[in-house]
């Protein structure tokens, strides 16, 4: 058998590899060249009678032509397990529109998303959280607050009261506000540091729920506020300002808006101001919208928390989640935070 | 408060438009709420003055008048019953636009008309369509008839503070206009009336602690039926009281001028002397408005010998009023202590304008102005001959110097007022003060009734300065870290992790209808509102259930048909064992609660997996979400709300062992029926204290060795709780056994009767060593000789 005859052998076995369709028919092209009985298996047998000079160079050839039969071999059989992936990975491909499966989300309420905003805003200076008691003894919700009774003041807040009575009889209310919480935390903190040579500032803020006799388009008899108190030995109204101020800006994530501070009045604060907004653009641009009550706390109520109103100064103010919420996200009808319809709700998930 | 700019302006005149001063006034702490002006004619209407009347040719109703309009005499066809020679009416000129209306030259039943003369209605300016409005002879004719109709004022509503008594009148809040613009008040020049009788009516104070002065006095023959003049009555109208006599017409006009309450009585009608005490038991007296009340010593009354006339400072009574028929009078000025007034009126469910005035506190010091000013108006009106003034004084309130440090004034401000500003401030405000190096003493005067202490002063200090030139200082604190305890959930948290589980929070009022109660707690005695808005919302809740049921009749009712719901608030129950503490009221218990509705189909409709709807075990496995790392065990219990077989008491690990926490359960049926729902409802409410507490995590480091896994099928009774079997593996299980799961639960006709197989994957691992398939196949073994000991289990083959 000469070199020709070689040659033709893998230009043969090259042909068949491209050929075979698919790896069984890959492997018995191959078993007709390279197997026991295969085409060069003769060739190979024959290497031993040829003359020793000879033999080398044909062992050679023979080598050789070994070598490029595997390879291209080896090649066909990339080629076909490439096609194989190919062709599966087609059959795998999926609609990647159709919708994702499982589970949803539910979300927040949007009071619950703006009462979050509130206490992350005034922890970010430090102040607390504090809640408590919504049915509350006439003393915390009124008289502690200086706003004893018969004071023309009370008209100002119409109660809810329950059939219950405290130790001095008079019945048991449902606060009207979140100021009760001022009382009780601010009693707490100077209990709790009695024996402190210094006590640290009192500096909290309370929000809840609260109650008020008044049904309308513009009031709900339950409602939300939040009380801020920052007591301490030099804490001024031109403090209540600007923390007041900084905090709007905060929650608005604006500092385009106008505060105005306008005189007014509170049993438990002196001087007294009603806190209003102005938005320097959007649907309510140039009016003054009120949002709060604030002013320094009153001496006799700083007498209630157990301290020296000589010593101890500082402001109060309470604001309306409701009113907050509404002017944020432009909702404009109050009900809807009550009425748990979900299409709205939805909306803030 | 209403008050007519043109009434202020007469006591005081800045150079400030209406609304300027309206700003100013709001921003001095008088709120003013609206500053509308009166009215305004539409351009084109004068004053005409009517030459002459004639009859119409061919109508019987009409008139033909000629009208001088200033410039031309114009003939003008009219059907108001009044017209008169010489009398000024407003005309509308050719081109006016009245409403819809448009005037121009017309030929009514073939006469020539060249304008309208109008009527008030026409005009807009009330209803009155009897005749031509006449306007006041002295009016200019050819001018603009708004001027003549005195339509150029604004009027202002104050939304007064209850401090500021003083203000409740026009006097009042013309000196806050002269304090805060520095323009001289013209107050009302009060001269005495001198008496032409000698009548007197008596009057005894008898309890001086409620009443301290009593100024009276006798008017003899006056003719209460004269009506009030025009100028009062448009005065009192416009400032929102309506006309009703003369004699009541008078004294509210020295009411809101002066803010002087007076009241009349017919002097004939009083039984001898008058006596200012308090009610007696079982007194009653029929007051002015109709309504009978019954006194008792906490109610100060104006008393004669027939006992109760009225009730001072609050209303006068029926049986002594002064009527158009009234020849004799009694005119009472007094002062009523605020202490003694105040809240009555509101005991009885009605307000007056004395009441509101004398419990916020009257001027003690004009009782005598007060009774000239209504003399001399009485007799320009019904005449008639006045006594002497008696003016009978027990006891008035005190007026204690207050002294305001500088230095305190600046601590509370924030910023330093110079005493020479604090100066101008009470000077202009009309306080006597005296002044030292470093404090003023500050008299108040009779008109104040809220300064009594140093901060009522910085008040005004502050307030006269204007909040707004106190600069917004950012307060310096000492830079203290702070952070929320690692191992408490905040609400927040809770709310985010019951949102994860696909509930969308609501909130809900706190107050619900009893039969929620009644029906969802078995709480037949909820503590109760005395006042509540309406008899559904009349009880407070003692659970969520009912609100959380009325979000999904709501939703239902709006076509949506998957519904998961969830609220975090309080619920309030009776507790008689409660006392009182920094965050508790006597009496009463006030948990927090978070509790979840789920309605509808497991998931949103899919298209990869099929419709089902939600079940007990969905709601465990979100509940169970919600609480991890700490585990939940349910306990079959009974709940006023719940399926009796599909209810359960929830209880959360805690350390020493599972605390009980709330419930989860199917609605009842019977309820499911009541409440018109077309599908069961799962329900779960906790304890959301018990929920705040979260483990720091404890880890144990993780064993090297690979993990031996064996399943086993046992057959049990069916009544058995799976939970049984896996509390006595906890307990006594091989030491290597890490972990045991239910994974399968098998209930079929090919099973012995009343039992069940459930299947538990148990996963082996040991921490030193690999373990031995031998090993594993013995714990497996001990396990199942277990629960064949403890629980009757078989091996299921």
């Amino acid at each position: 058998m000469g070199s020709e005859e070689l040659e033709a052998i893998v230009a043969r076995a090259a042909a068949d590899f491209a050929a075979a369709p698919d790896p069984a028919a890959l492997e018995n092209a191959k078993a007709k060249v390279l197997g026991k009985t295969g085409e060069l298996a003769a060739f190979r047998s024959s290497l031993g009678s040829l003359p020793a000079e000879e033999r080398k160079a044909a062992g050679q050839s023979y080598n050789s032509a070994v070598q490029r039969i595997e390879n291209s071999l080896e090649q066909r059989r990339k080629q076909l397990a490439l096609a194989k992936l190919e062709s599966r990975l087609a059959e795998e491909a999926l609609d990647v529109t159709l919708p994702g499966r499982g589970r949803a989300r539910g979300g927040l309420h949007p009071i619950s998303r703006t009462w979050r905003r509130i206490e992350e805003i005034f922890g970010s200076i430090g102040f607390d959280v504090a809640d408590g008691p919504e049915i509350e003894t006439d003393w915390y919700n009124f008289t502690a607050l200086n706003n004893p009774e018969n004071h023309p003041a009370r008209s100002m807040q119409d109660t809810f009261y329950v059939d219950l009575k405290d130790a001095q009889g008079l019945p048991l209310l449902l606060r009207t506000h979140t100021s009760p919480m001022q009382v009780r935390y601010a009693r707490a903190w100077v209990d709790r540091h009695r024996r402190t040579a210094a006590m640290p500032p009192i500096k909290v803020i309370a929000p809840g729920r609260t109650y008020r006799v008044d049904s309308d388009a513009t009031h709900s008899p339950m409602f939300h506020q939040v009380e801020g108190l920052w007591i301490d030995e030099d804490i001024s109204f031109a403090d209540l300002k600007s923390v007041y101020v900084d905090f709007l800006r905060r929650f608005f994530e604006s500092d385009e808006l106008r505060v105005r501070f306008r005189p007014s009045y509170f049993p438990f604060t002196e001087p007294s101001a009603e806190i209003d907004l102005q938005f320097a653009s959007g649907p309510l641009q140039g009016r003054w919208l009120e949002l709060s009550g604030a002013g320094q706390v009153h001496p006799q109520v700083v007498r209630n928390f157990g301290l020296n109103p000589e010593k101890y100064i500082g402001f109060a103010f309470g604001s309306g989640l409701e009113r907050l919420t509404m002017l944020r996200y432009g909702i404009d009808d109050l009900r809807l935070f009550f009425d748990g319809d979900l299409r709205f709700l939805r909306q803030f998930a | 408060m209403i008050v007519p700019e043109h009434w202020l302006r007469e006591f005081v005149a800045p150079r400030l438009g209406a609304q300027a001063l309206a700003e100013l006034l709001t921003m001095s702490g008088l709120e003013v709420e609206t500053c509308e002006p009166v009215g305004a004619l539409p351009g084109g209407i004068v004053v005409g003055r009517i030459v002459s009347v004639d009859k119409h040719p061919n109508a019987d109703k009409l008139t033909v008048c000629k009208v001088d309009s200033g410039r031309q005499t114009l003939q003008v066809v009219c059907g108001a019953p009044n017209a008169r020679p010489g009398m000024l009416a407003p005309l509308a000129l050719v081109g006016t636009r009245l409403k819809d209306l448009e005037i121009k030259p017309a030929s009514l039943r073939g006469v020539q008309s060249e304008g309208m003369l109008c009527s008030a209605r026409e005009l807009g300016l009330s209803e009155d369509h009897s005749g031509l409005l006449e306007l006041p002879a002295n009016a200019r004719v050819g001018a603009g008839a708004g001027k003549a109709l005195r339509l150029d004022e604004h009027i202002f509503t104050f939304k007064l503070t209850p401090n500021r008594a003083d203000c409740l009148s026009v006097l009042g809040i013309a000196r806050e206009v002269s304090a805060l613009t520095g323009v001289r008040l013209r107050a009302p020049e009060i001269k005495p009336v001198k008496s032409g009788i000698k009548d007197k009516h008596p009057v005894r104070i008898t309890d001086a602690e409620g009443c301290g002065r009593f100024t009276g006095r006798v008017i003899r023959n006056v003719d209460a039926a004269a009506p009030a003049p025009a100028w009062m009555r448009e005065r009192l109208e416009r400032a929102g009281q309506r006309s009703i006599s003369a004699l009541v017409d008078v004294t509210n006009y020295v009411m809101l001028e002066l803010g002087r309450p007076l009241h009349v009585y017919d002097q004939d009608k009083l039984s001898g002397p008058i006596d200012v005490r308090w009610g007696r038991k079982g007194e009653r007296v029929l007051l002015l408005n109709g309504q009978t009340v019954e006194v008792d010593s906490s109610v100060l009354c104006i008393a004669d010998d027939s006992g109760p006339i009225g009730l001072a400072g609050i209303m006068g009574g029926e049986t002594t009023k002064a009527e158009t028929t009234t020849q004799n009078l009694f005119l009472e000025s007094a002062f009523f202590f605020p202490e003694a007034i105040a809240g009555r009126a509101r005991r009885f469910n009605f307000a007056s304008d004395a009441s509101h005035r004398f419990e916020r506190g009257v001027d003690f010091a004009n009782n005598v102005d007060g009774i000239e000013r209504a003399t001399r108006l009485i007799l320009e009106i019904c005449g008639g001959e006045p006594g002497p003034t008696v003016d009978l004084v027990k006891r008035l309130p005190k007026r204690k110097p207050v002294t305001m440090r500088v230095a305190r004034a600046a601590k509370v401000i924030g910023i330093e007022v110079t005493r020479k500003e604090i100066e101008s401030v009470f000077r202009r405000l009309g306080l006597s003060y005296r002044k030292a190096k470093d404090r003023f003493t500050v008299s108040p005067p009779s008109f104040r009734f809220d300064i009594a202490i140093e901060e009522d002063l910085i008040e005004e200090v502050a307030r006269v300065h204007g909040f707004e030139r106190i600069p917004a200082v950012p307060p310096r604190a000492p830079a203290r870290m702070r952070a929320r305890p690692e191992a408490r959930r905040s609400l927040h948290e809770l709310r985010e992790r019951v949102a994860a589980c696909d509930y969308q929070e609501t909130i809900n009022f706190a107050f619900v209808e009893p039969a929620w109660e009644a029906d969802f707690a078995g709480e037949a005695d909820p503590v109760r509102l005395l006042n509540p808005i309406a008899s559904q919302s009349s009880v407070m809740r003692t659970t969520l259930i009912g609100s959380l049921l009325a979000n999904l009749r709501f939703n239902h009712a709006r076509k949506v048909e998957r519904i998961r719901v969830f609220e975090v608030g309080r619920v309030y129950l009776r507790d008689a064992a409660a006392a009182d503490g920094p965050l508790a009221v006597a009496g009463l218990r006030q948990p927090m609660r978070v509790g979840g509705a789920a309605f509808g189909p497991a998931f949103d409709e899919q298209w990869g997996a099929p419709a089902r709807a939600v079940d007990f075990y969905d709601v465990k496995s979100d509940l169970e979400a919600v609480c991890a790392p700490r585990a939940l065990r349910l306990e079959a219990a009974p709940h006023p709300a719940l399926h009796p077989g599909r209810s359960a008491r929830v209880l959360i690990e805690s350390e020493g062992g599972f605390q009980p926490a709330g419930w989860l359960g199917e609605l009842h049926p019977r309820w499911q029926q009541k409440y018109e729902l077309p599908r069961s409802v799962v329900l779960f409410e906790l304890d959301a204290e018990i929920l705040a507490a979260t483990p720091l995590p404890r880890p144990a480091q993780p064993s090297r060795f690979p993990p031996v896994v064996r399943d086993i099928a046992v057959l049990v009774d069916a009544t058995l709780p799976a939970q049984v079997l896996l509390d006595v593996a906890q307990a006594e299980k091989p030491a290597i056994v890490q972990l045991i799961r239910l994974f399968d639960l098998y209930q079929g006709t090919n099973l012995p009767a009343g039992k069940k197989s459930l299947a538990f994957r148990v996963v082996m691992q040991d921490t030193e060593r690999t373990l031995t398939d031998g090993e594993a196949d013995q714990a497996r073994d001990a396990l199942v000789a277990l629960w064949g000991r403890r629980c009757g289990a078989i091996l299921r083959a």
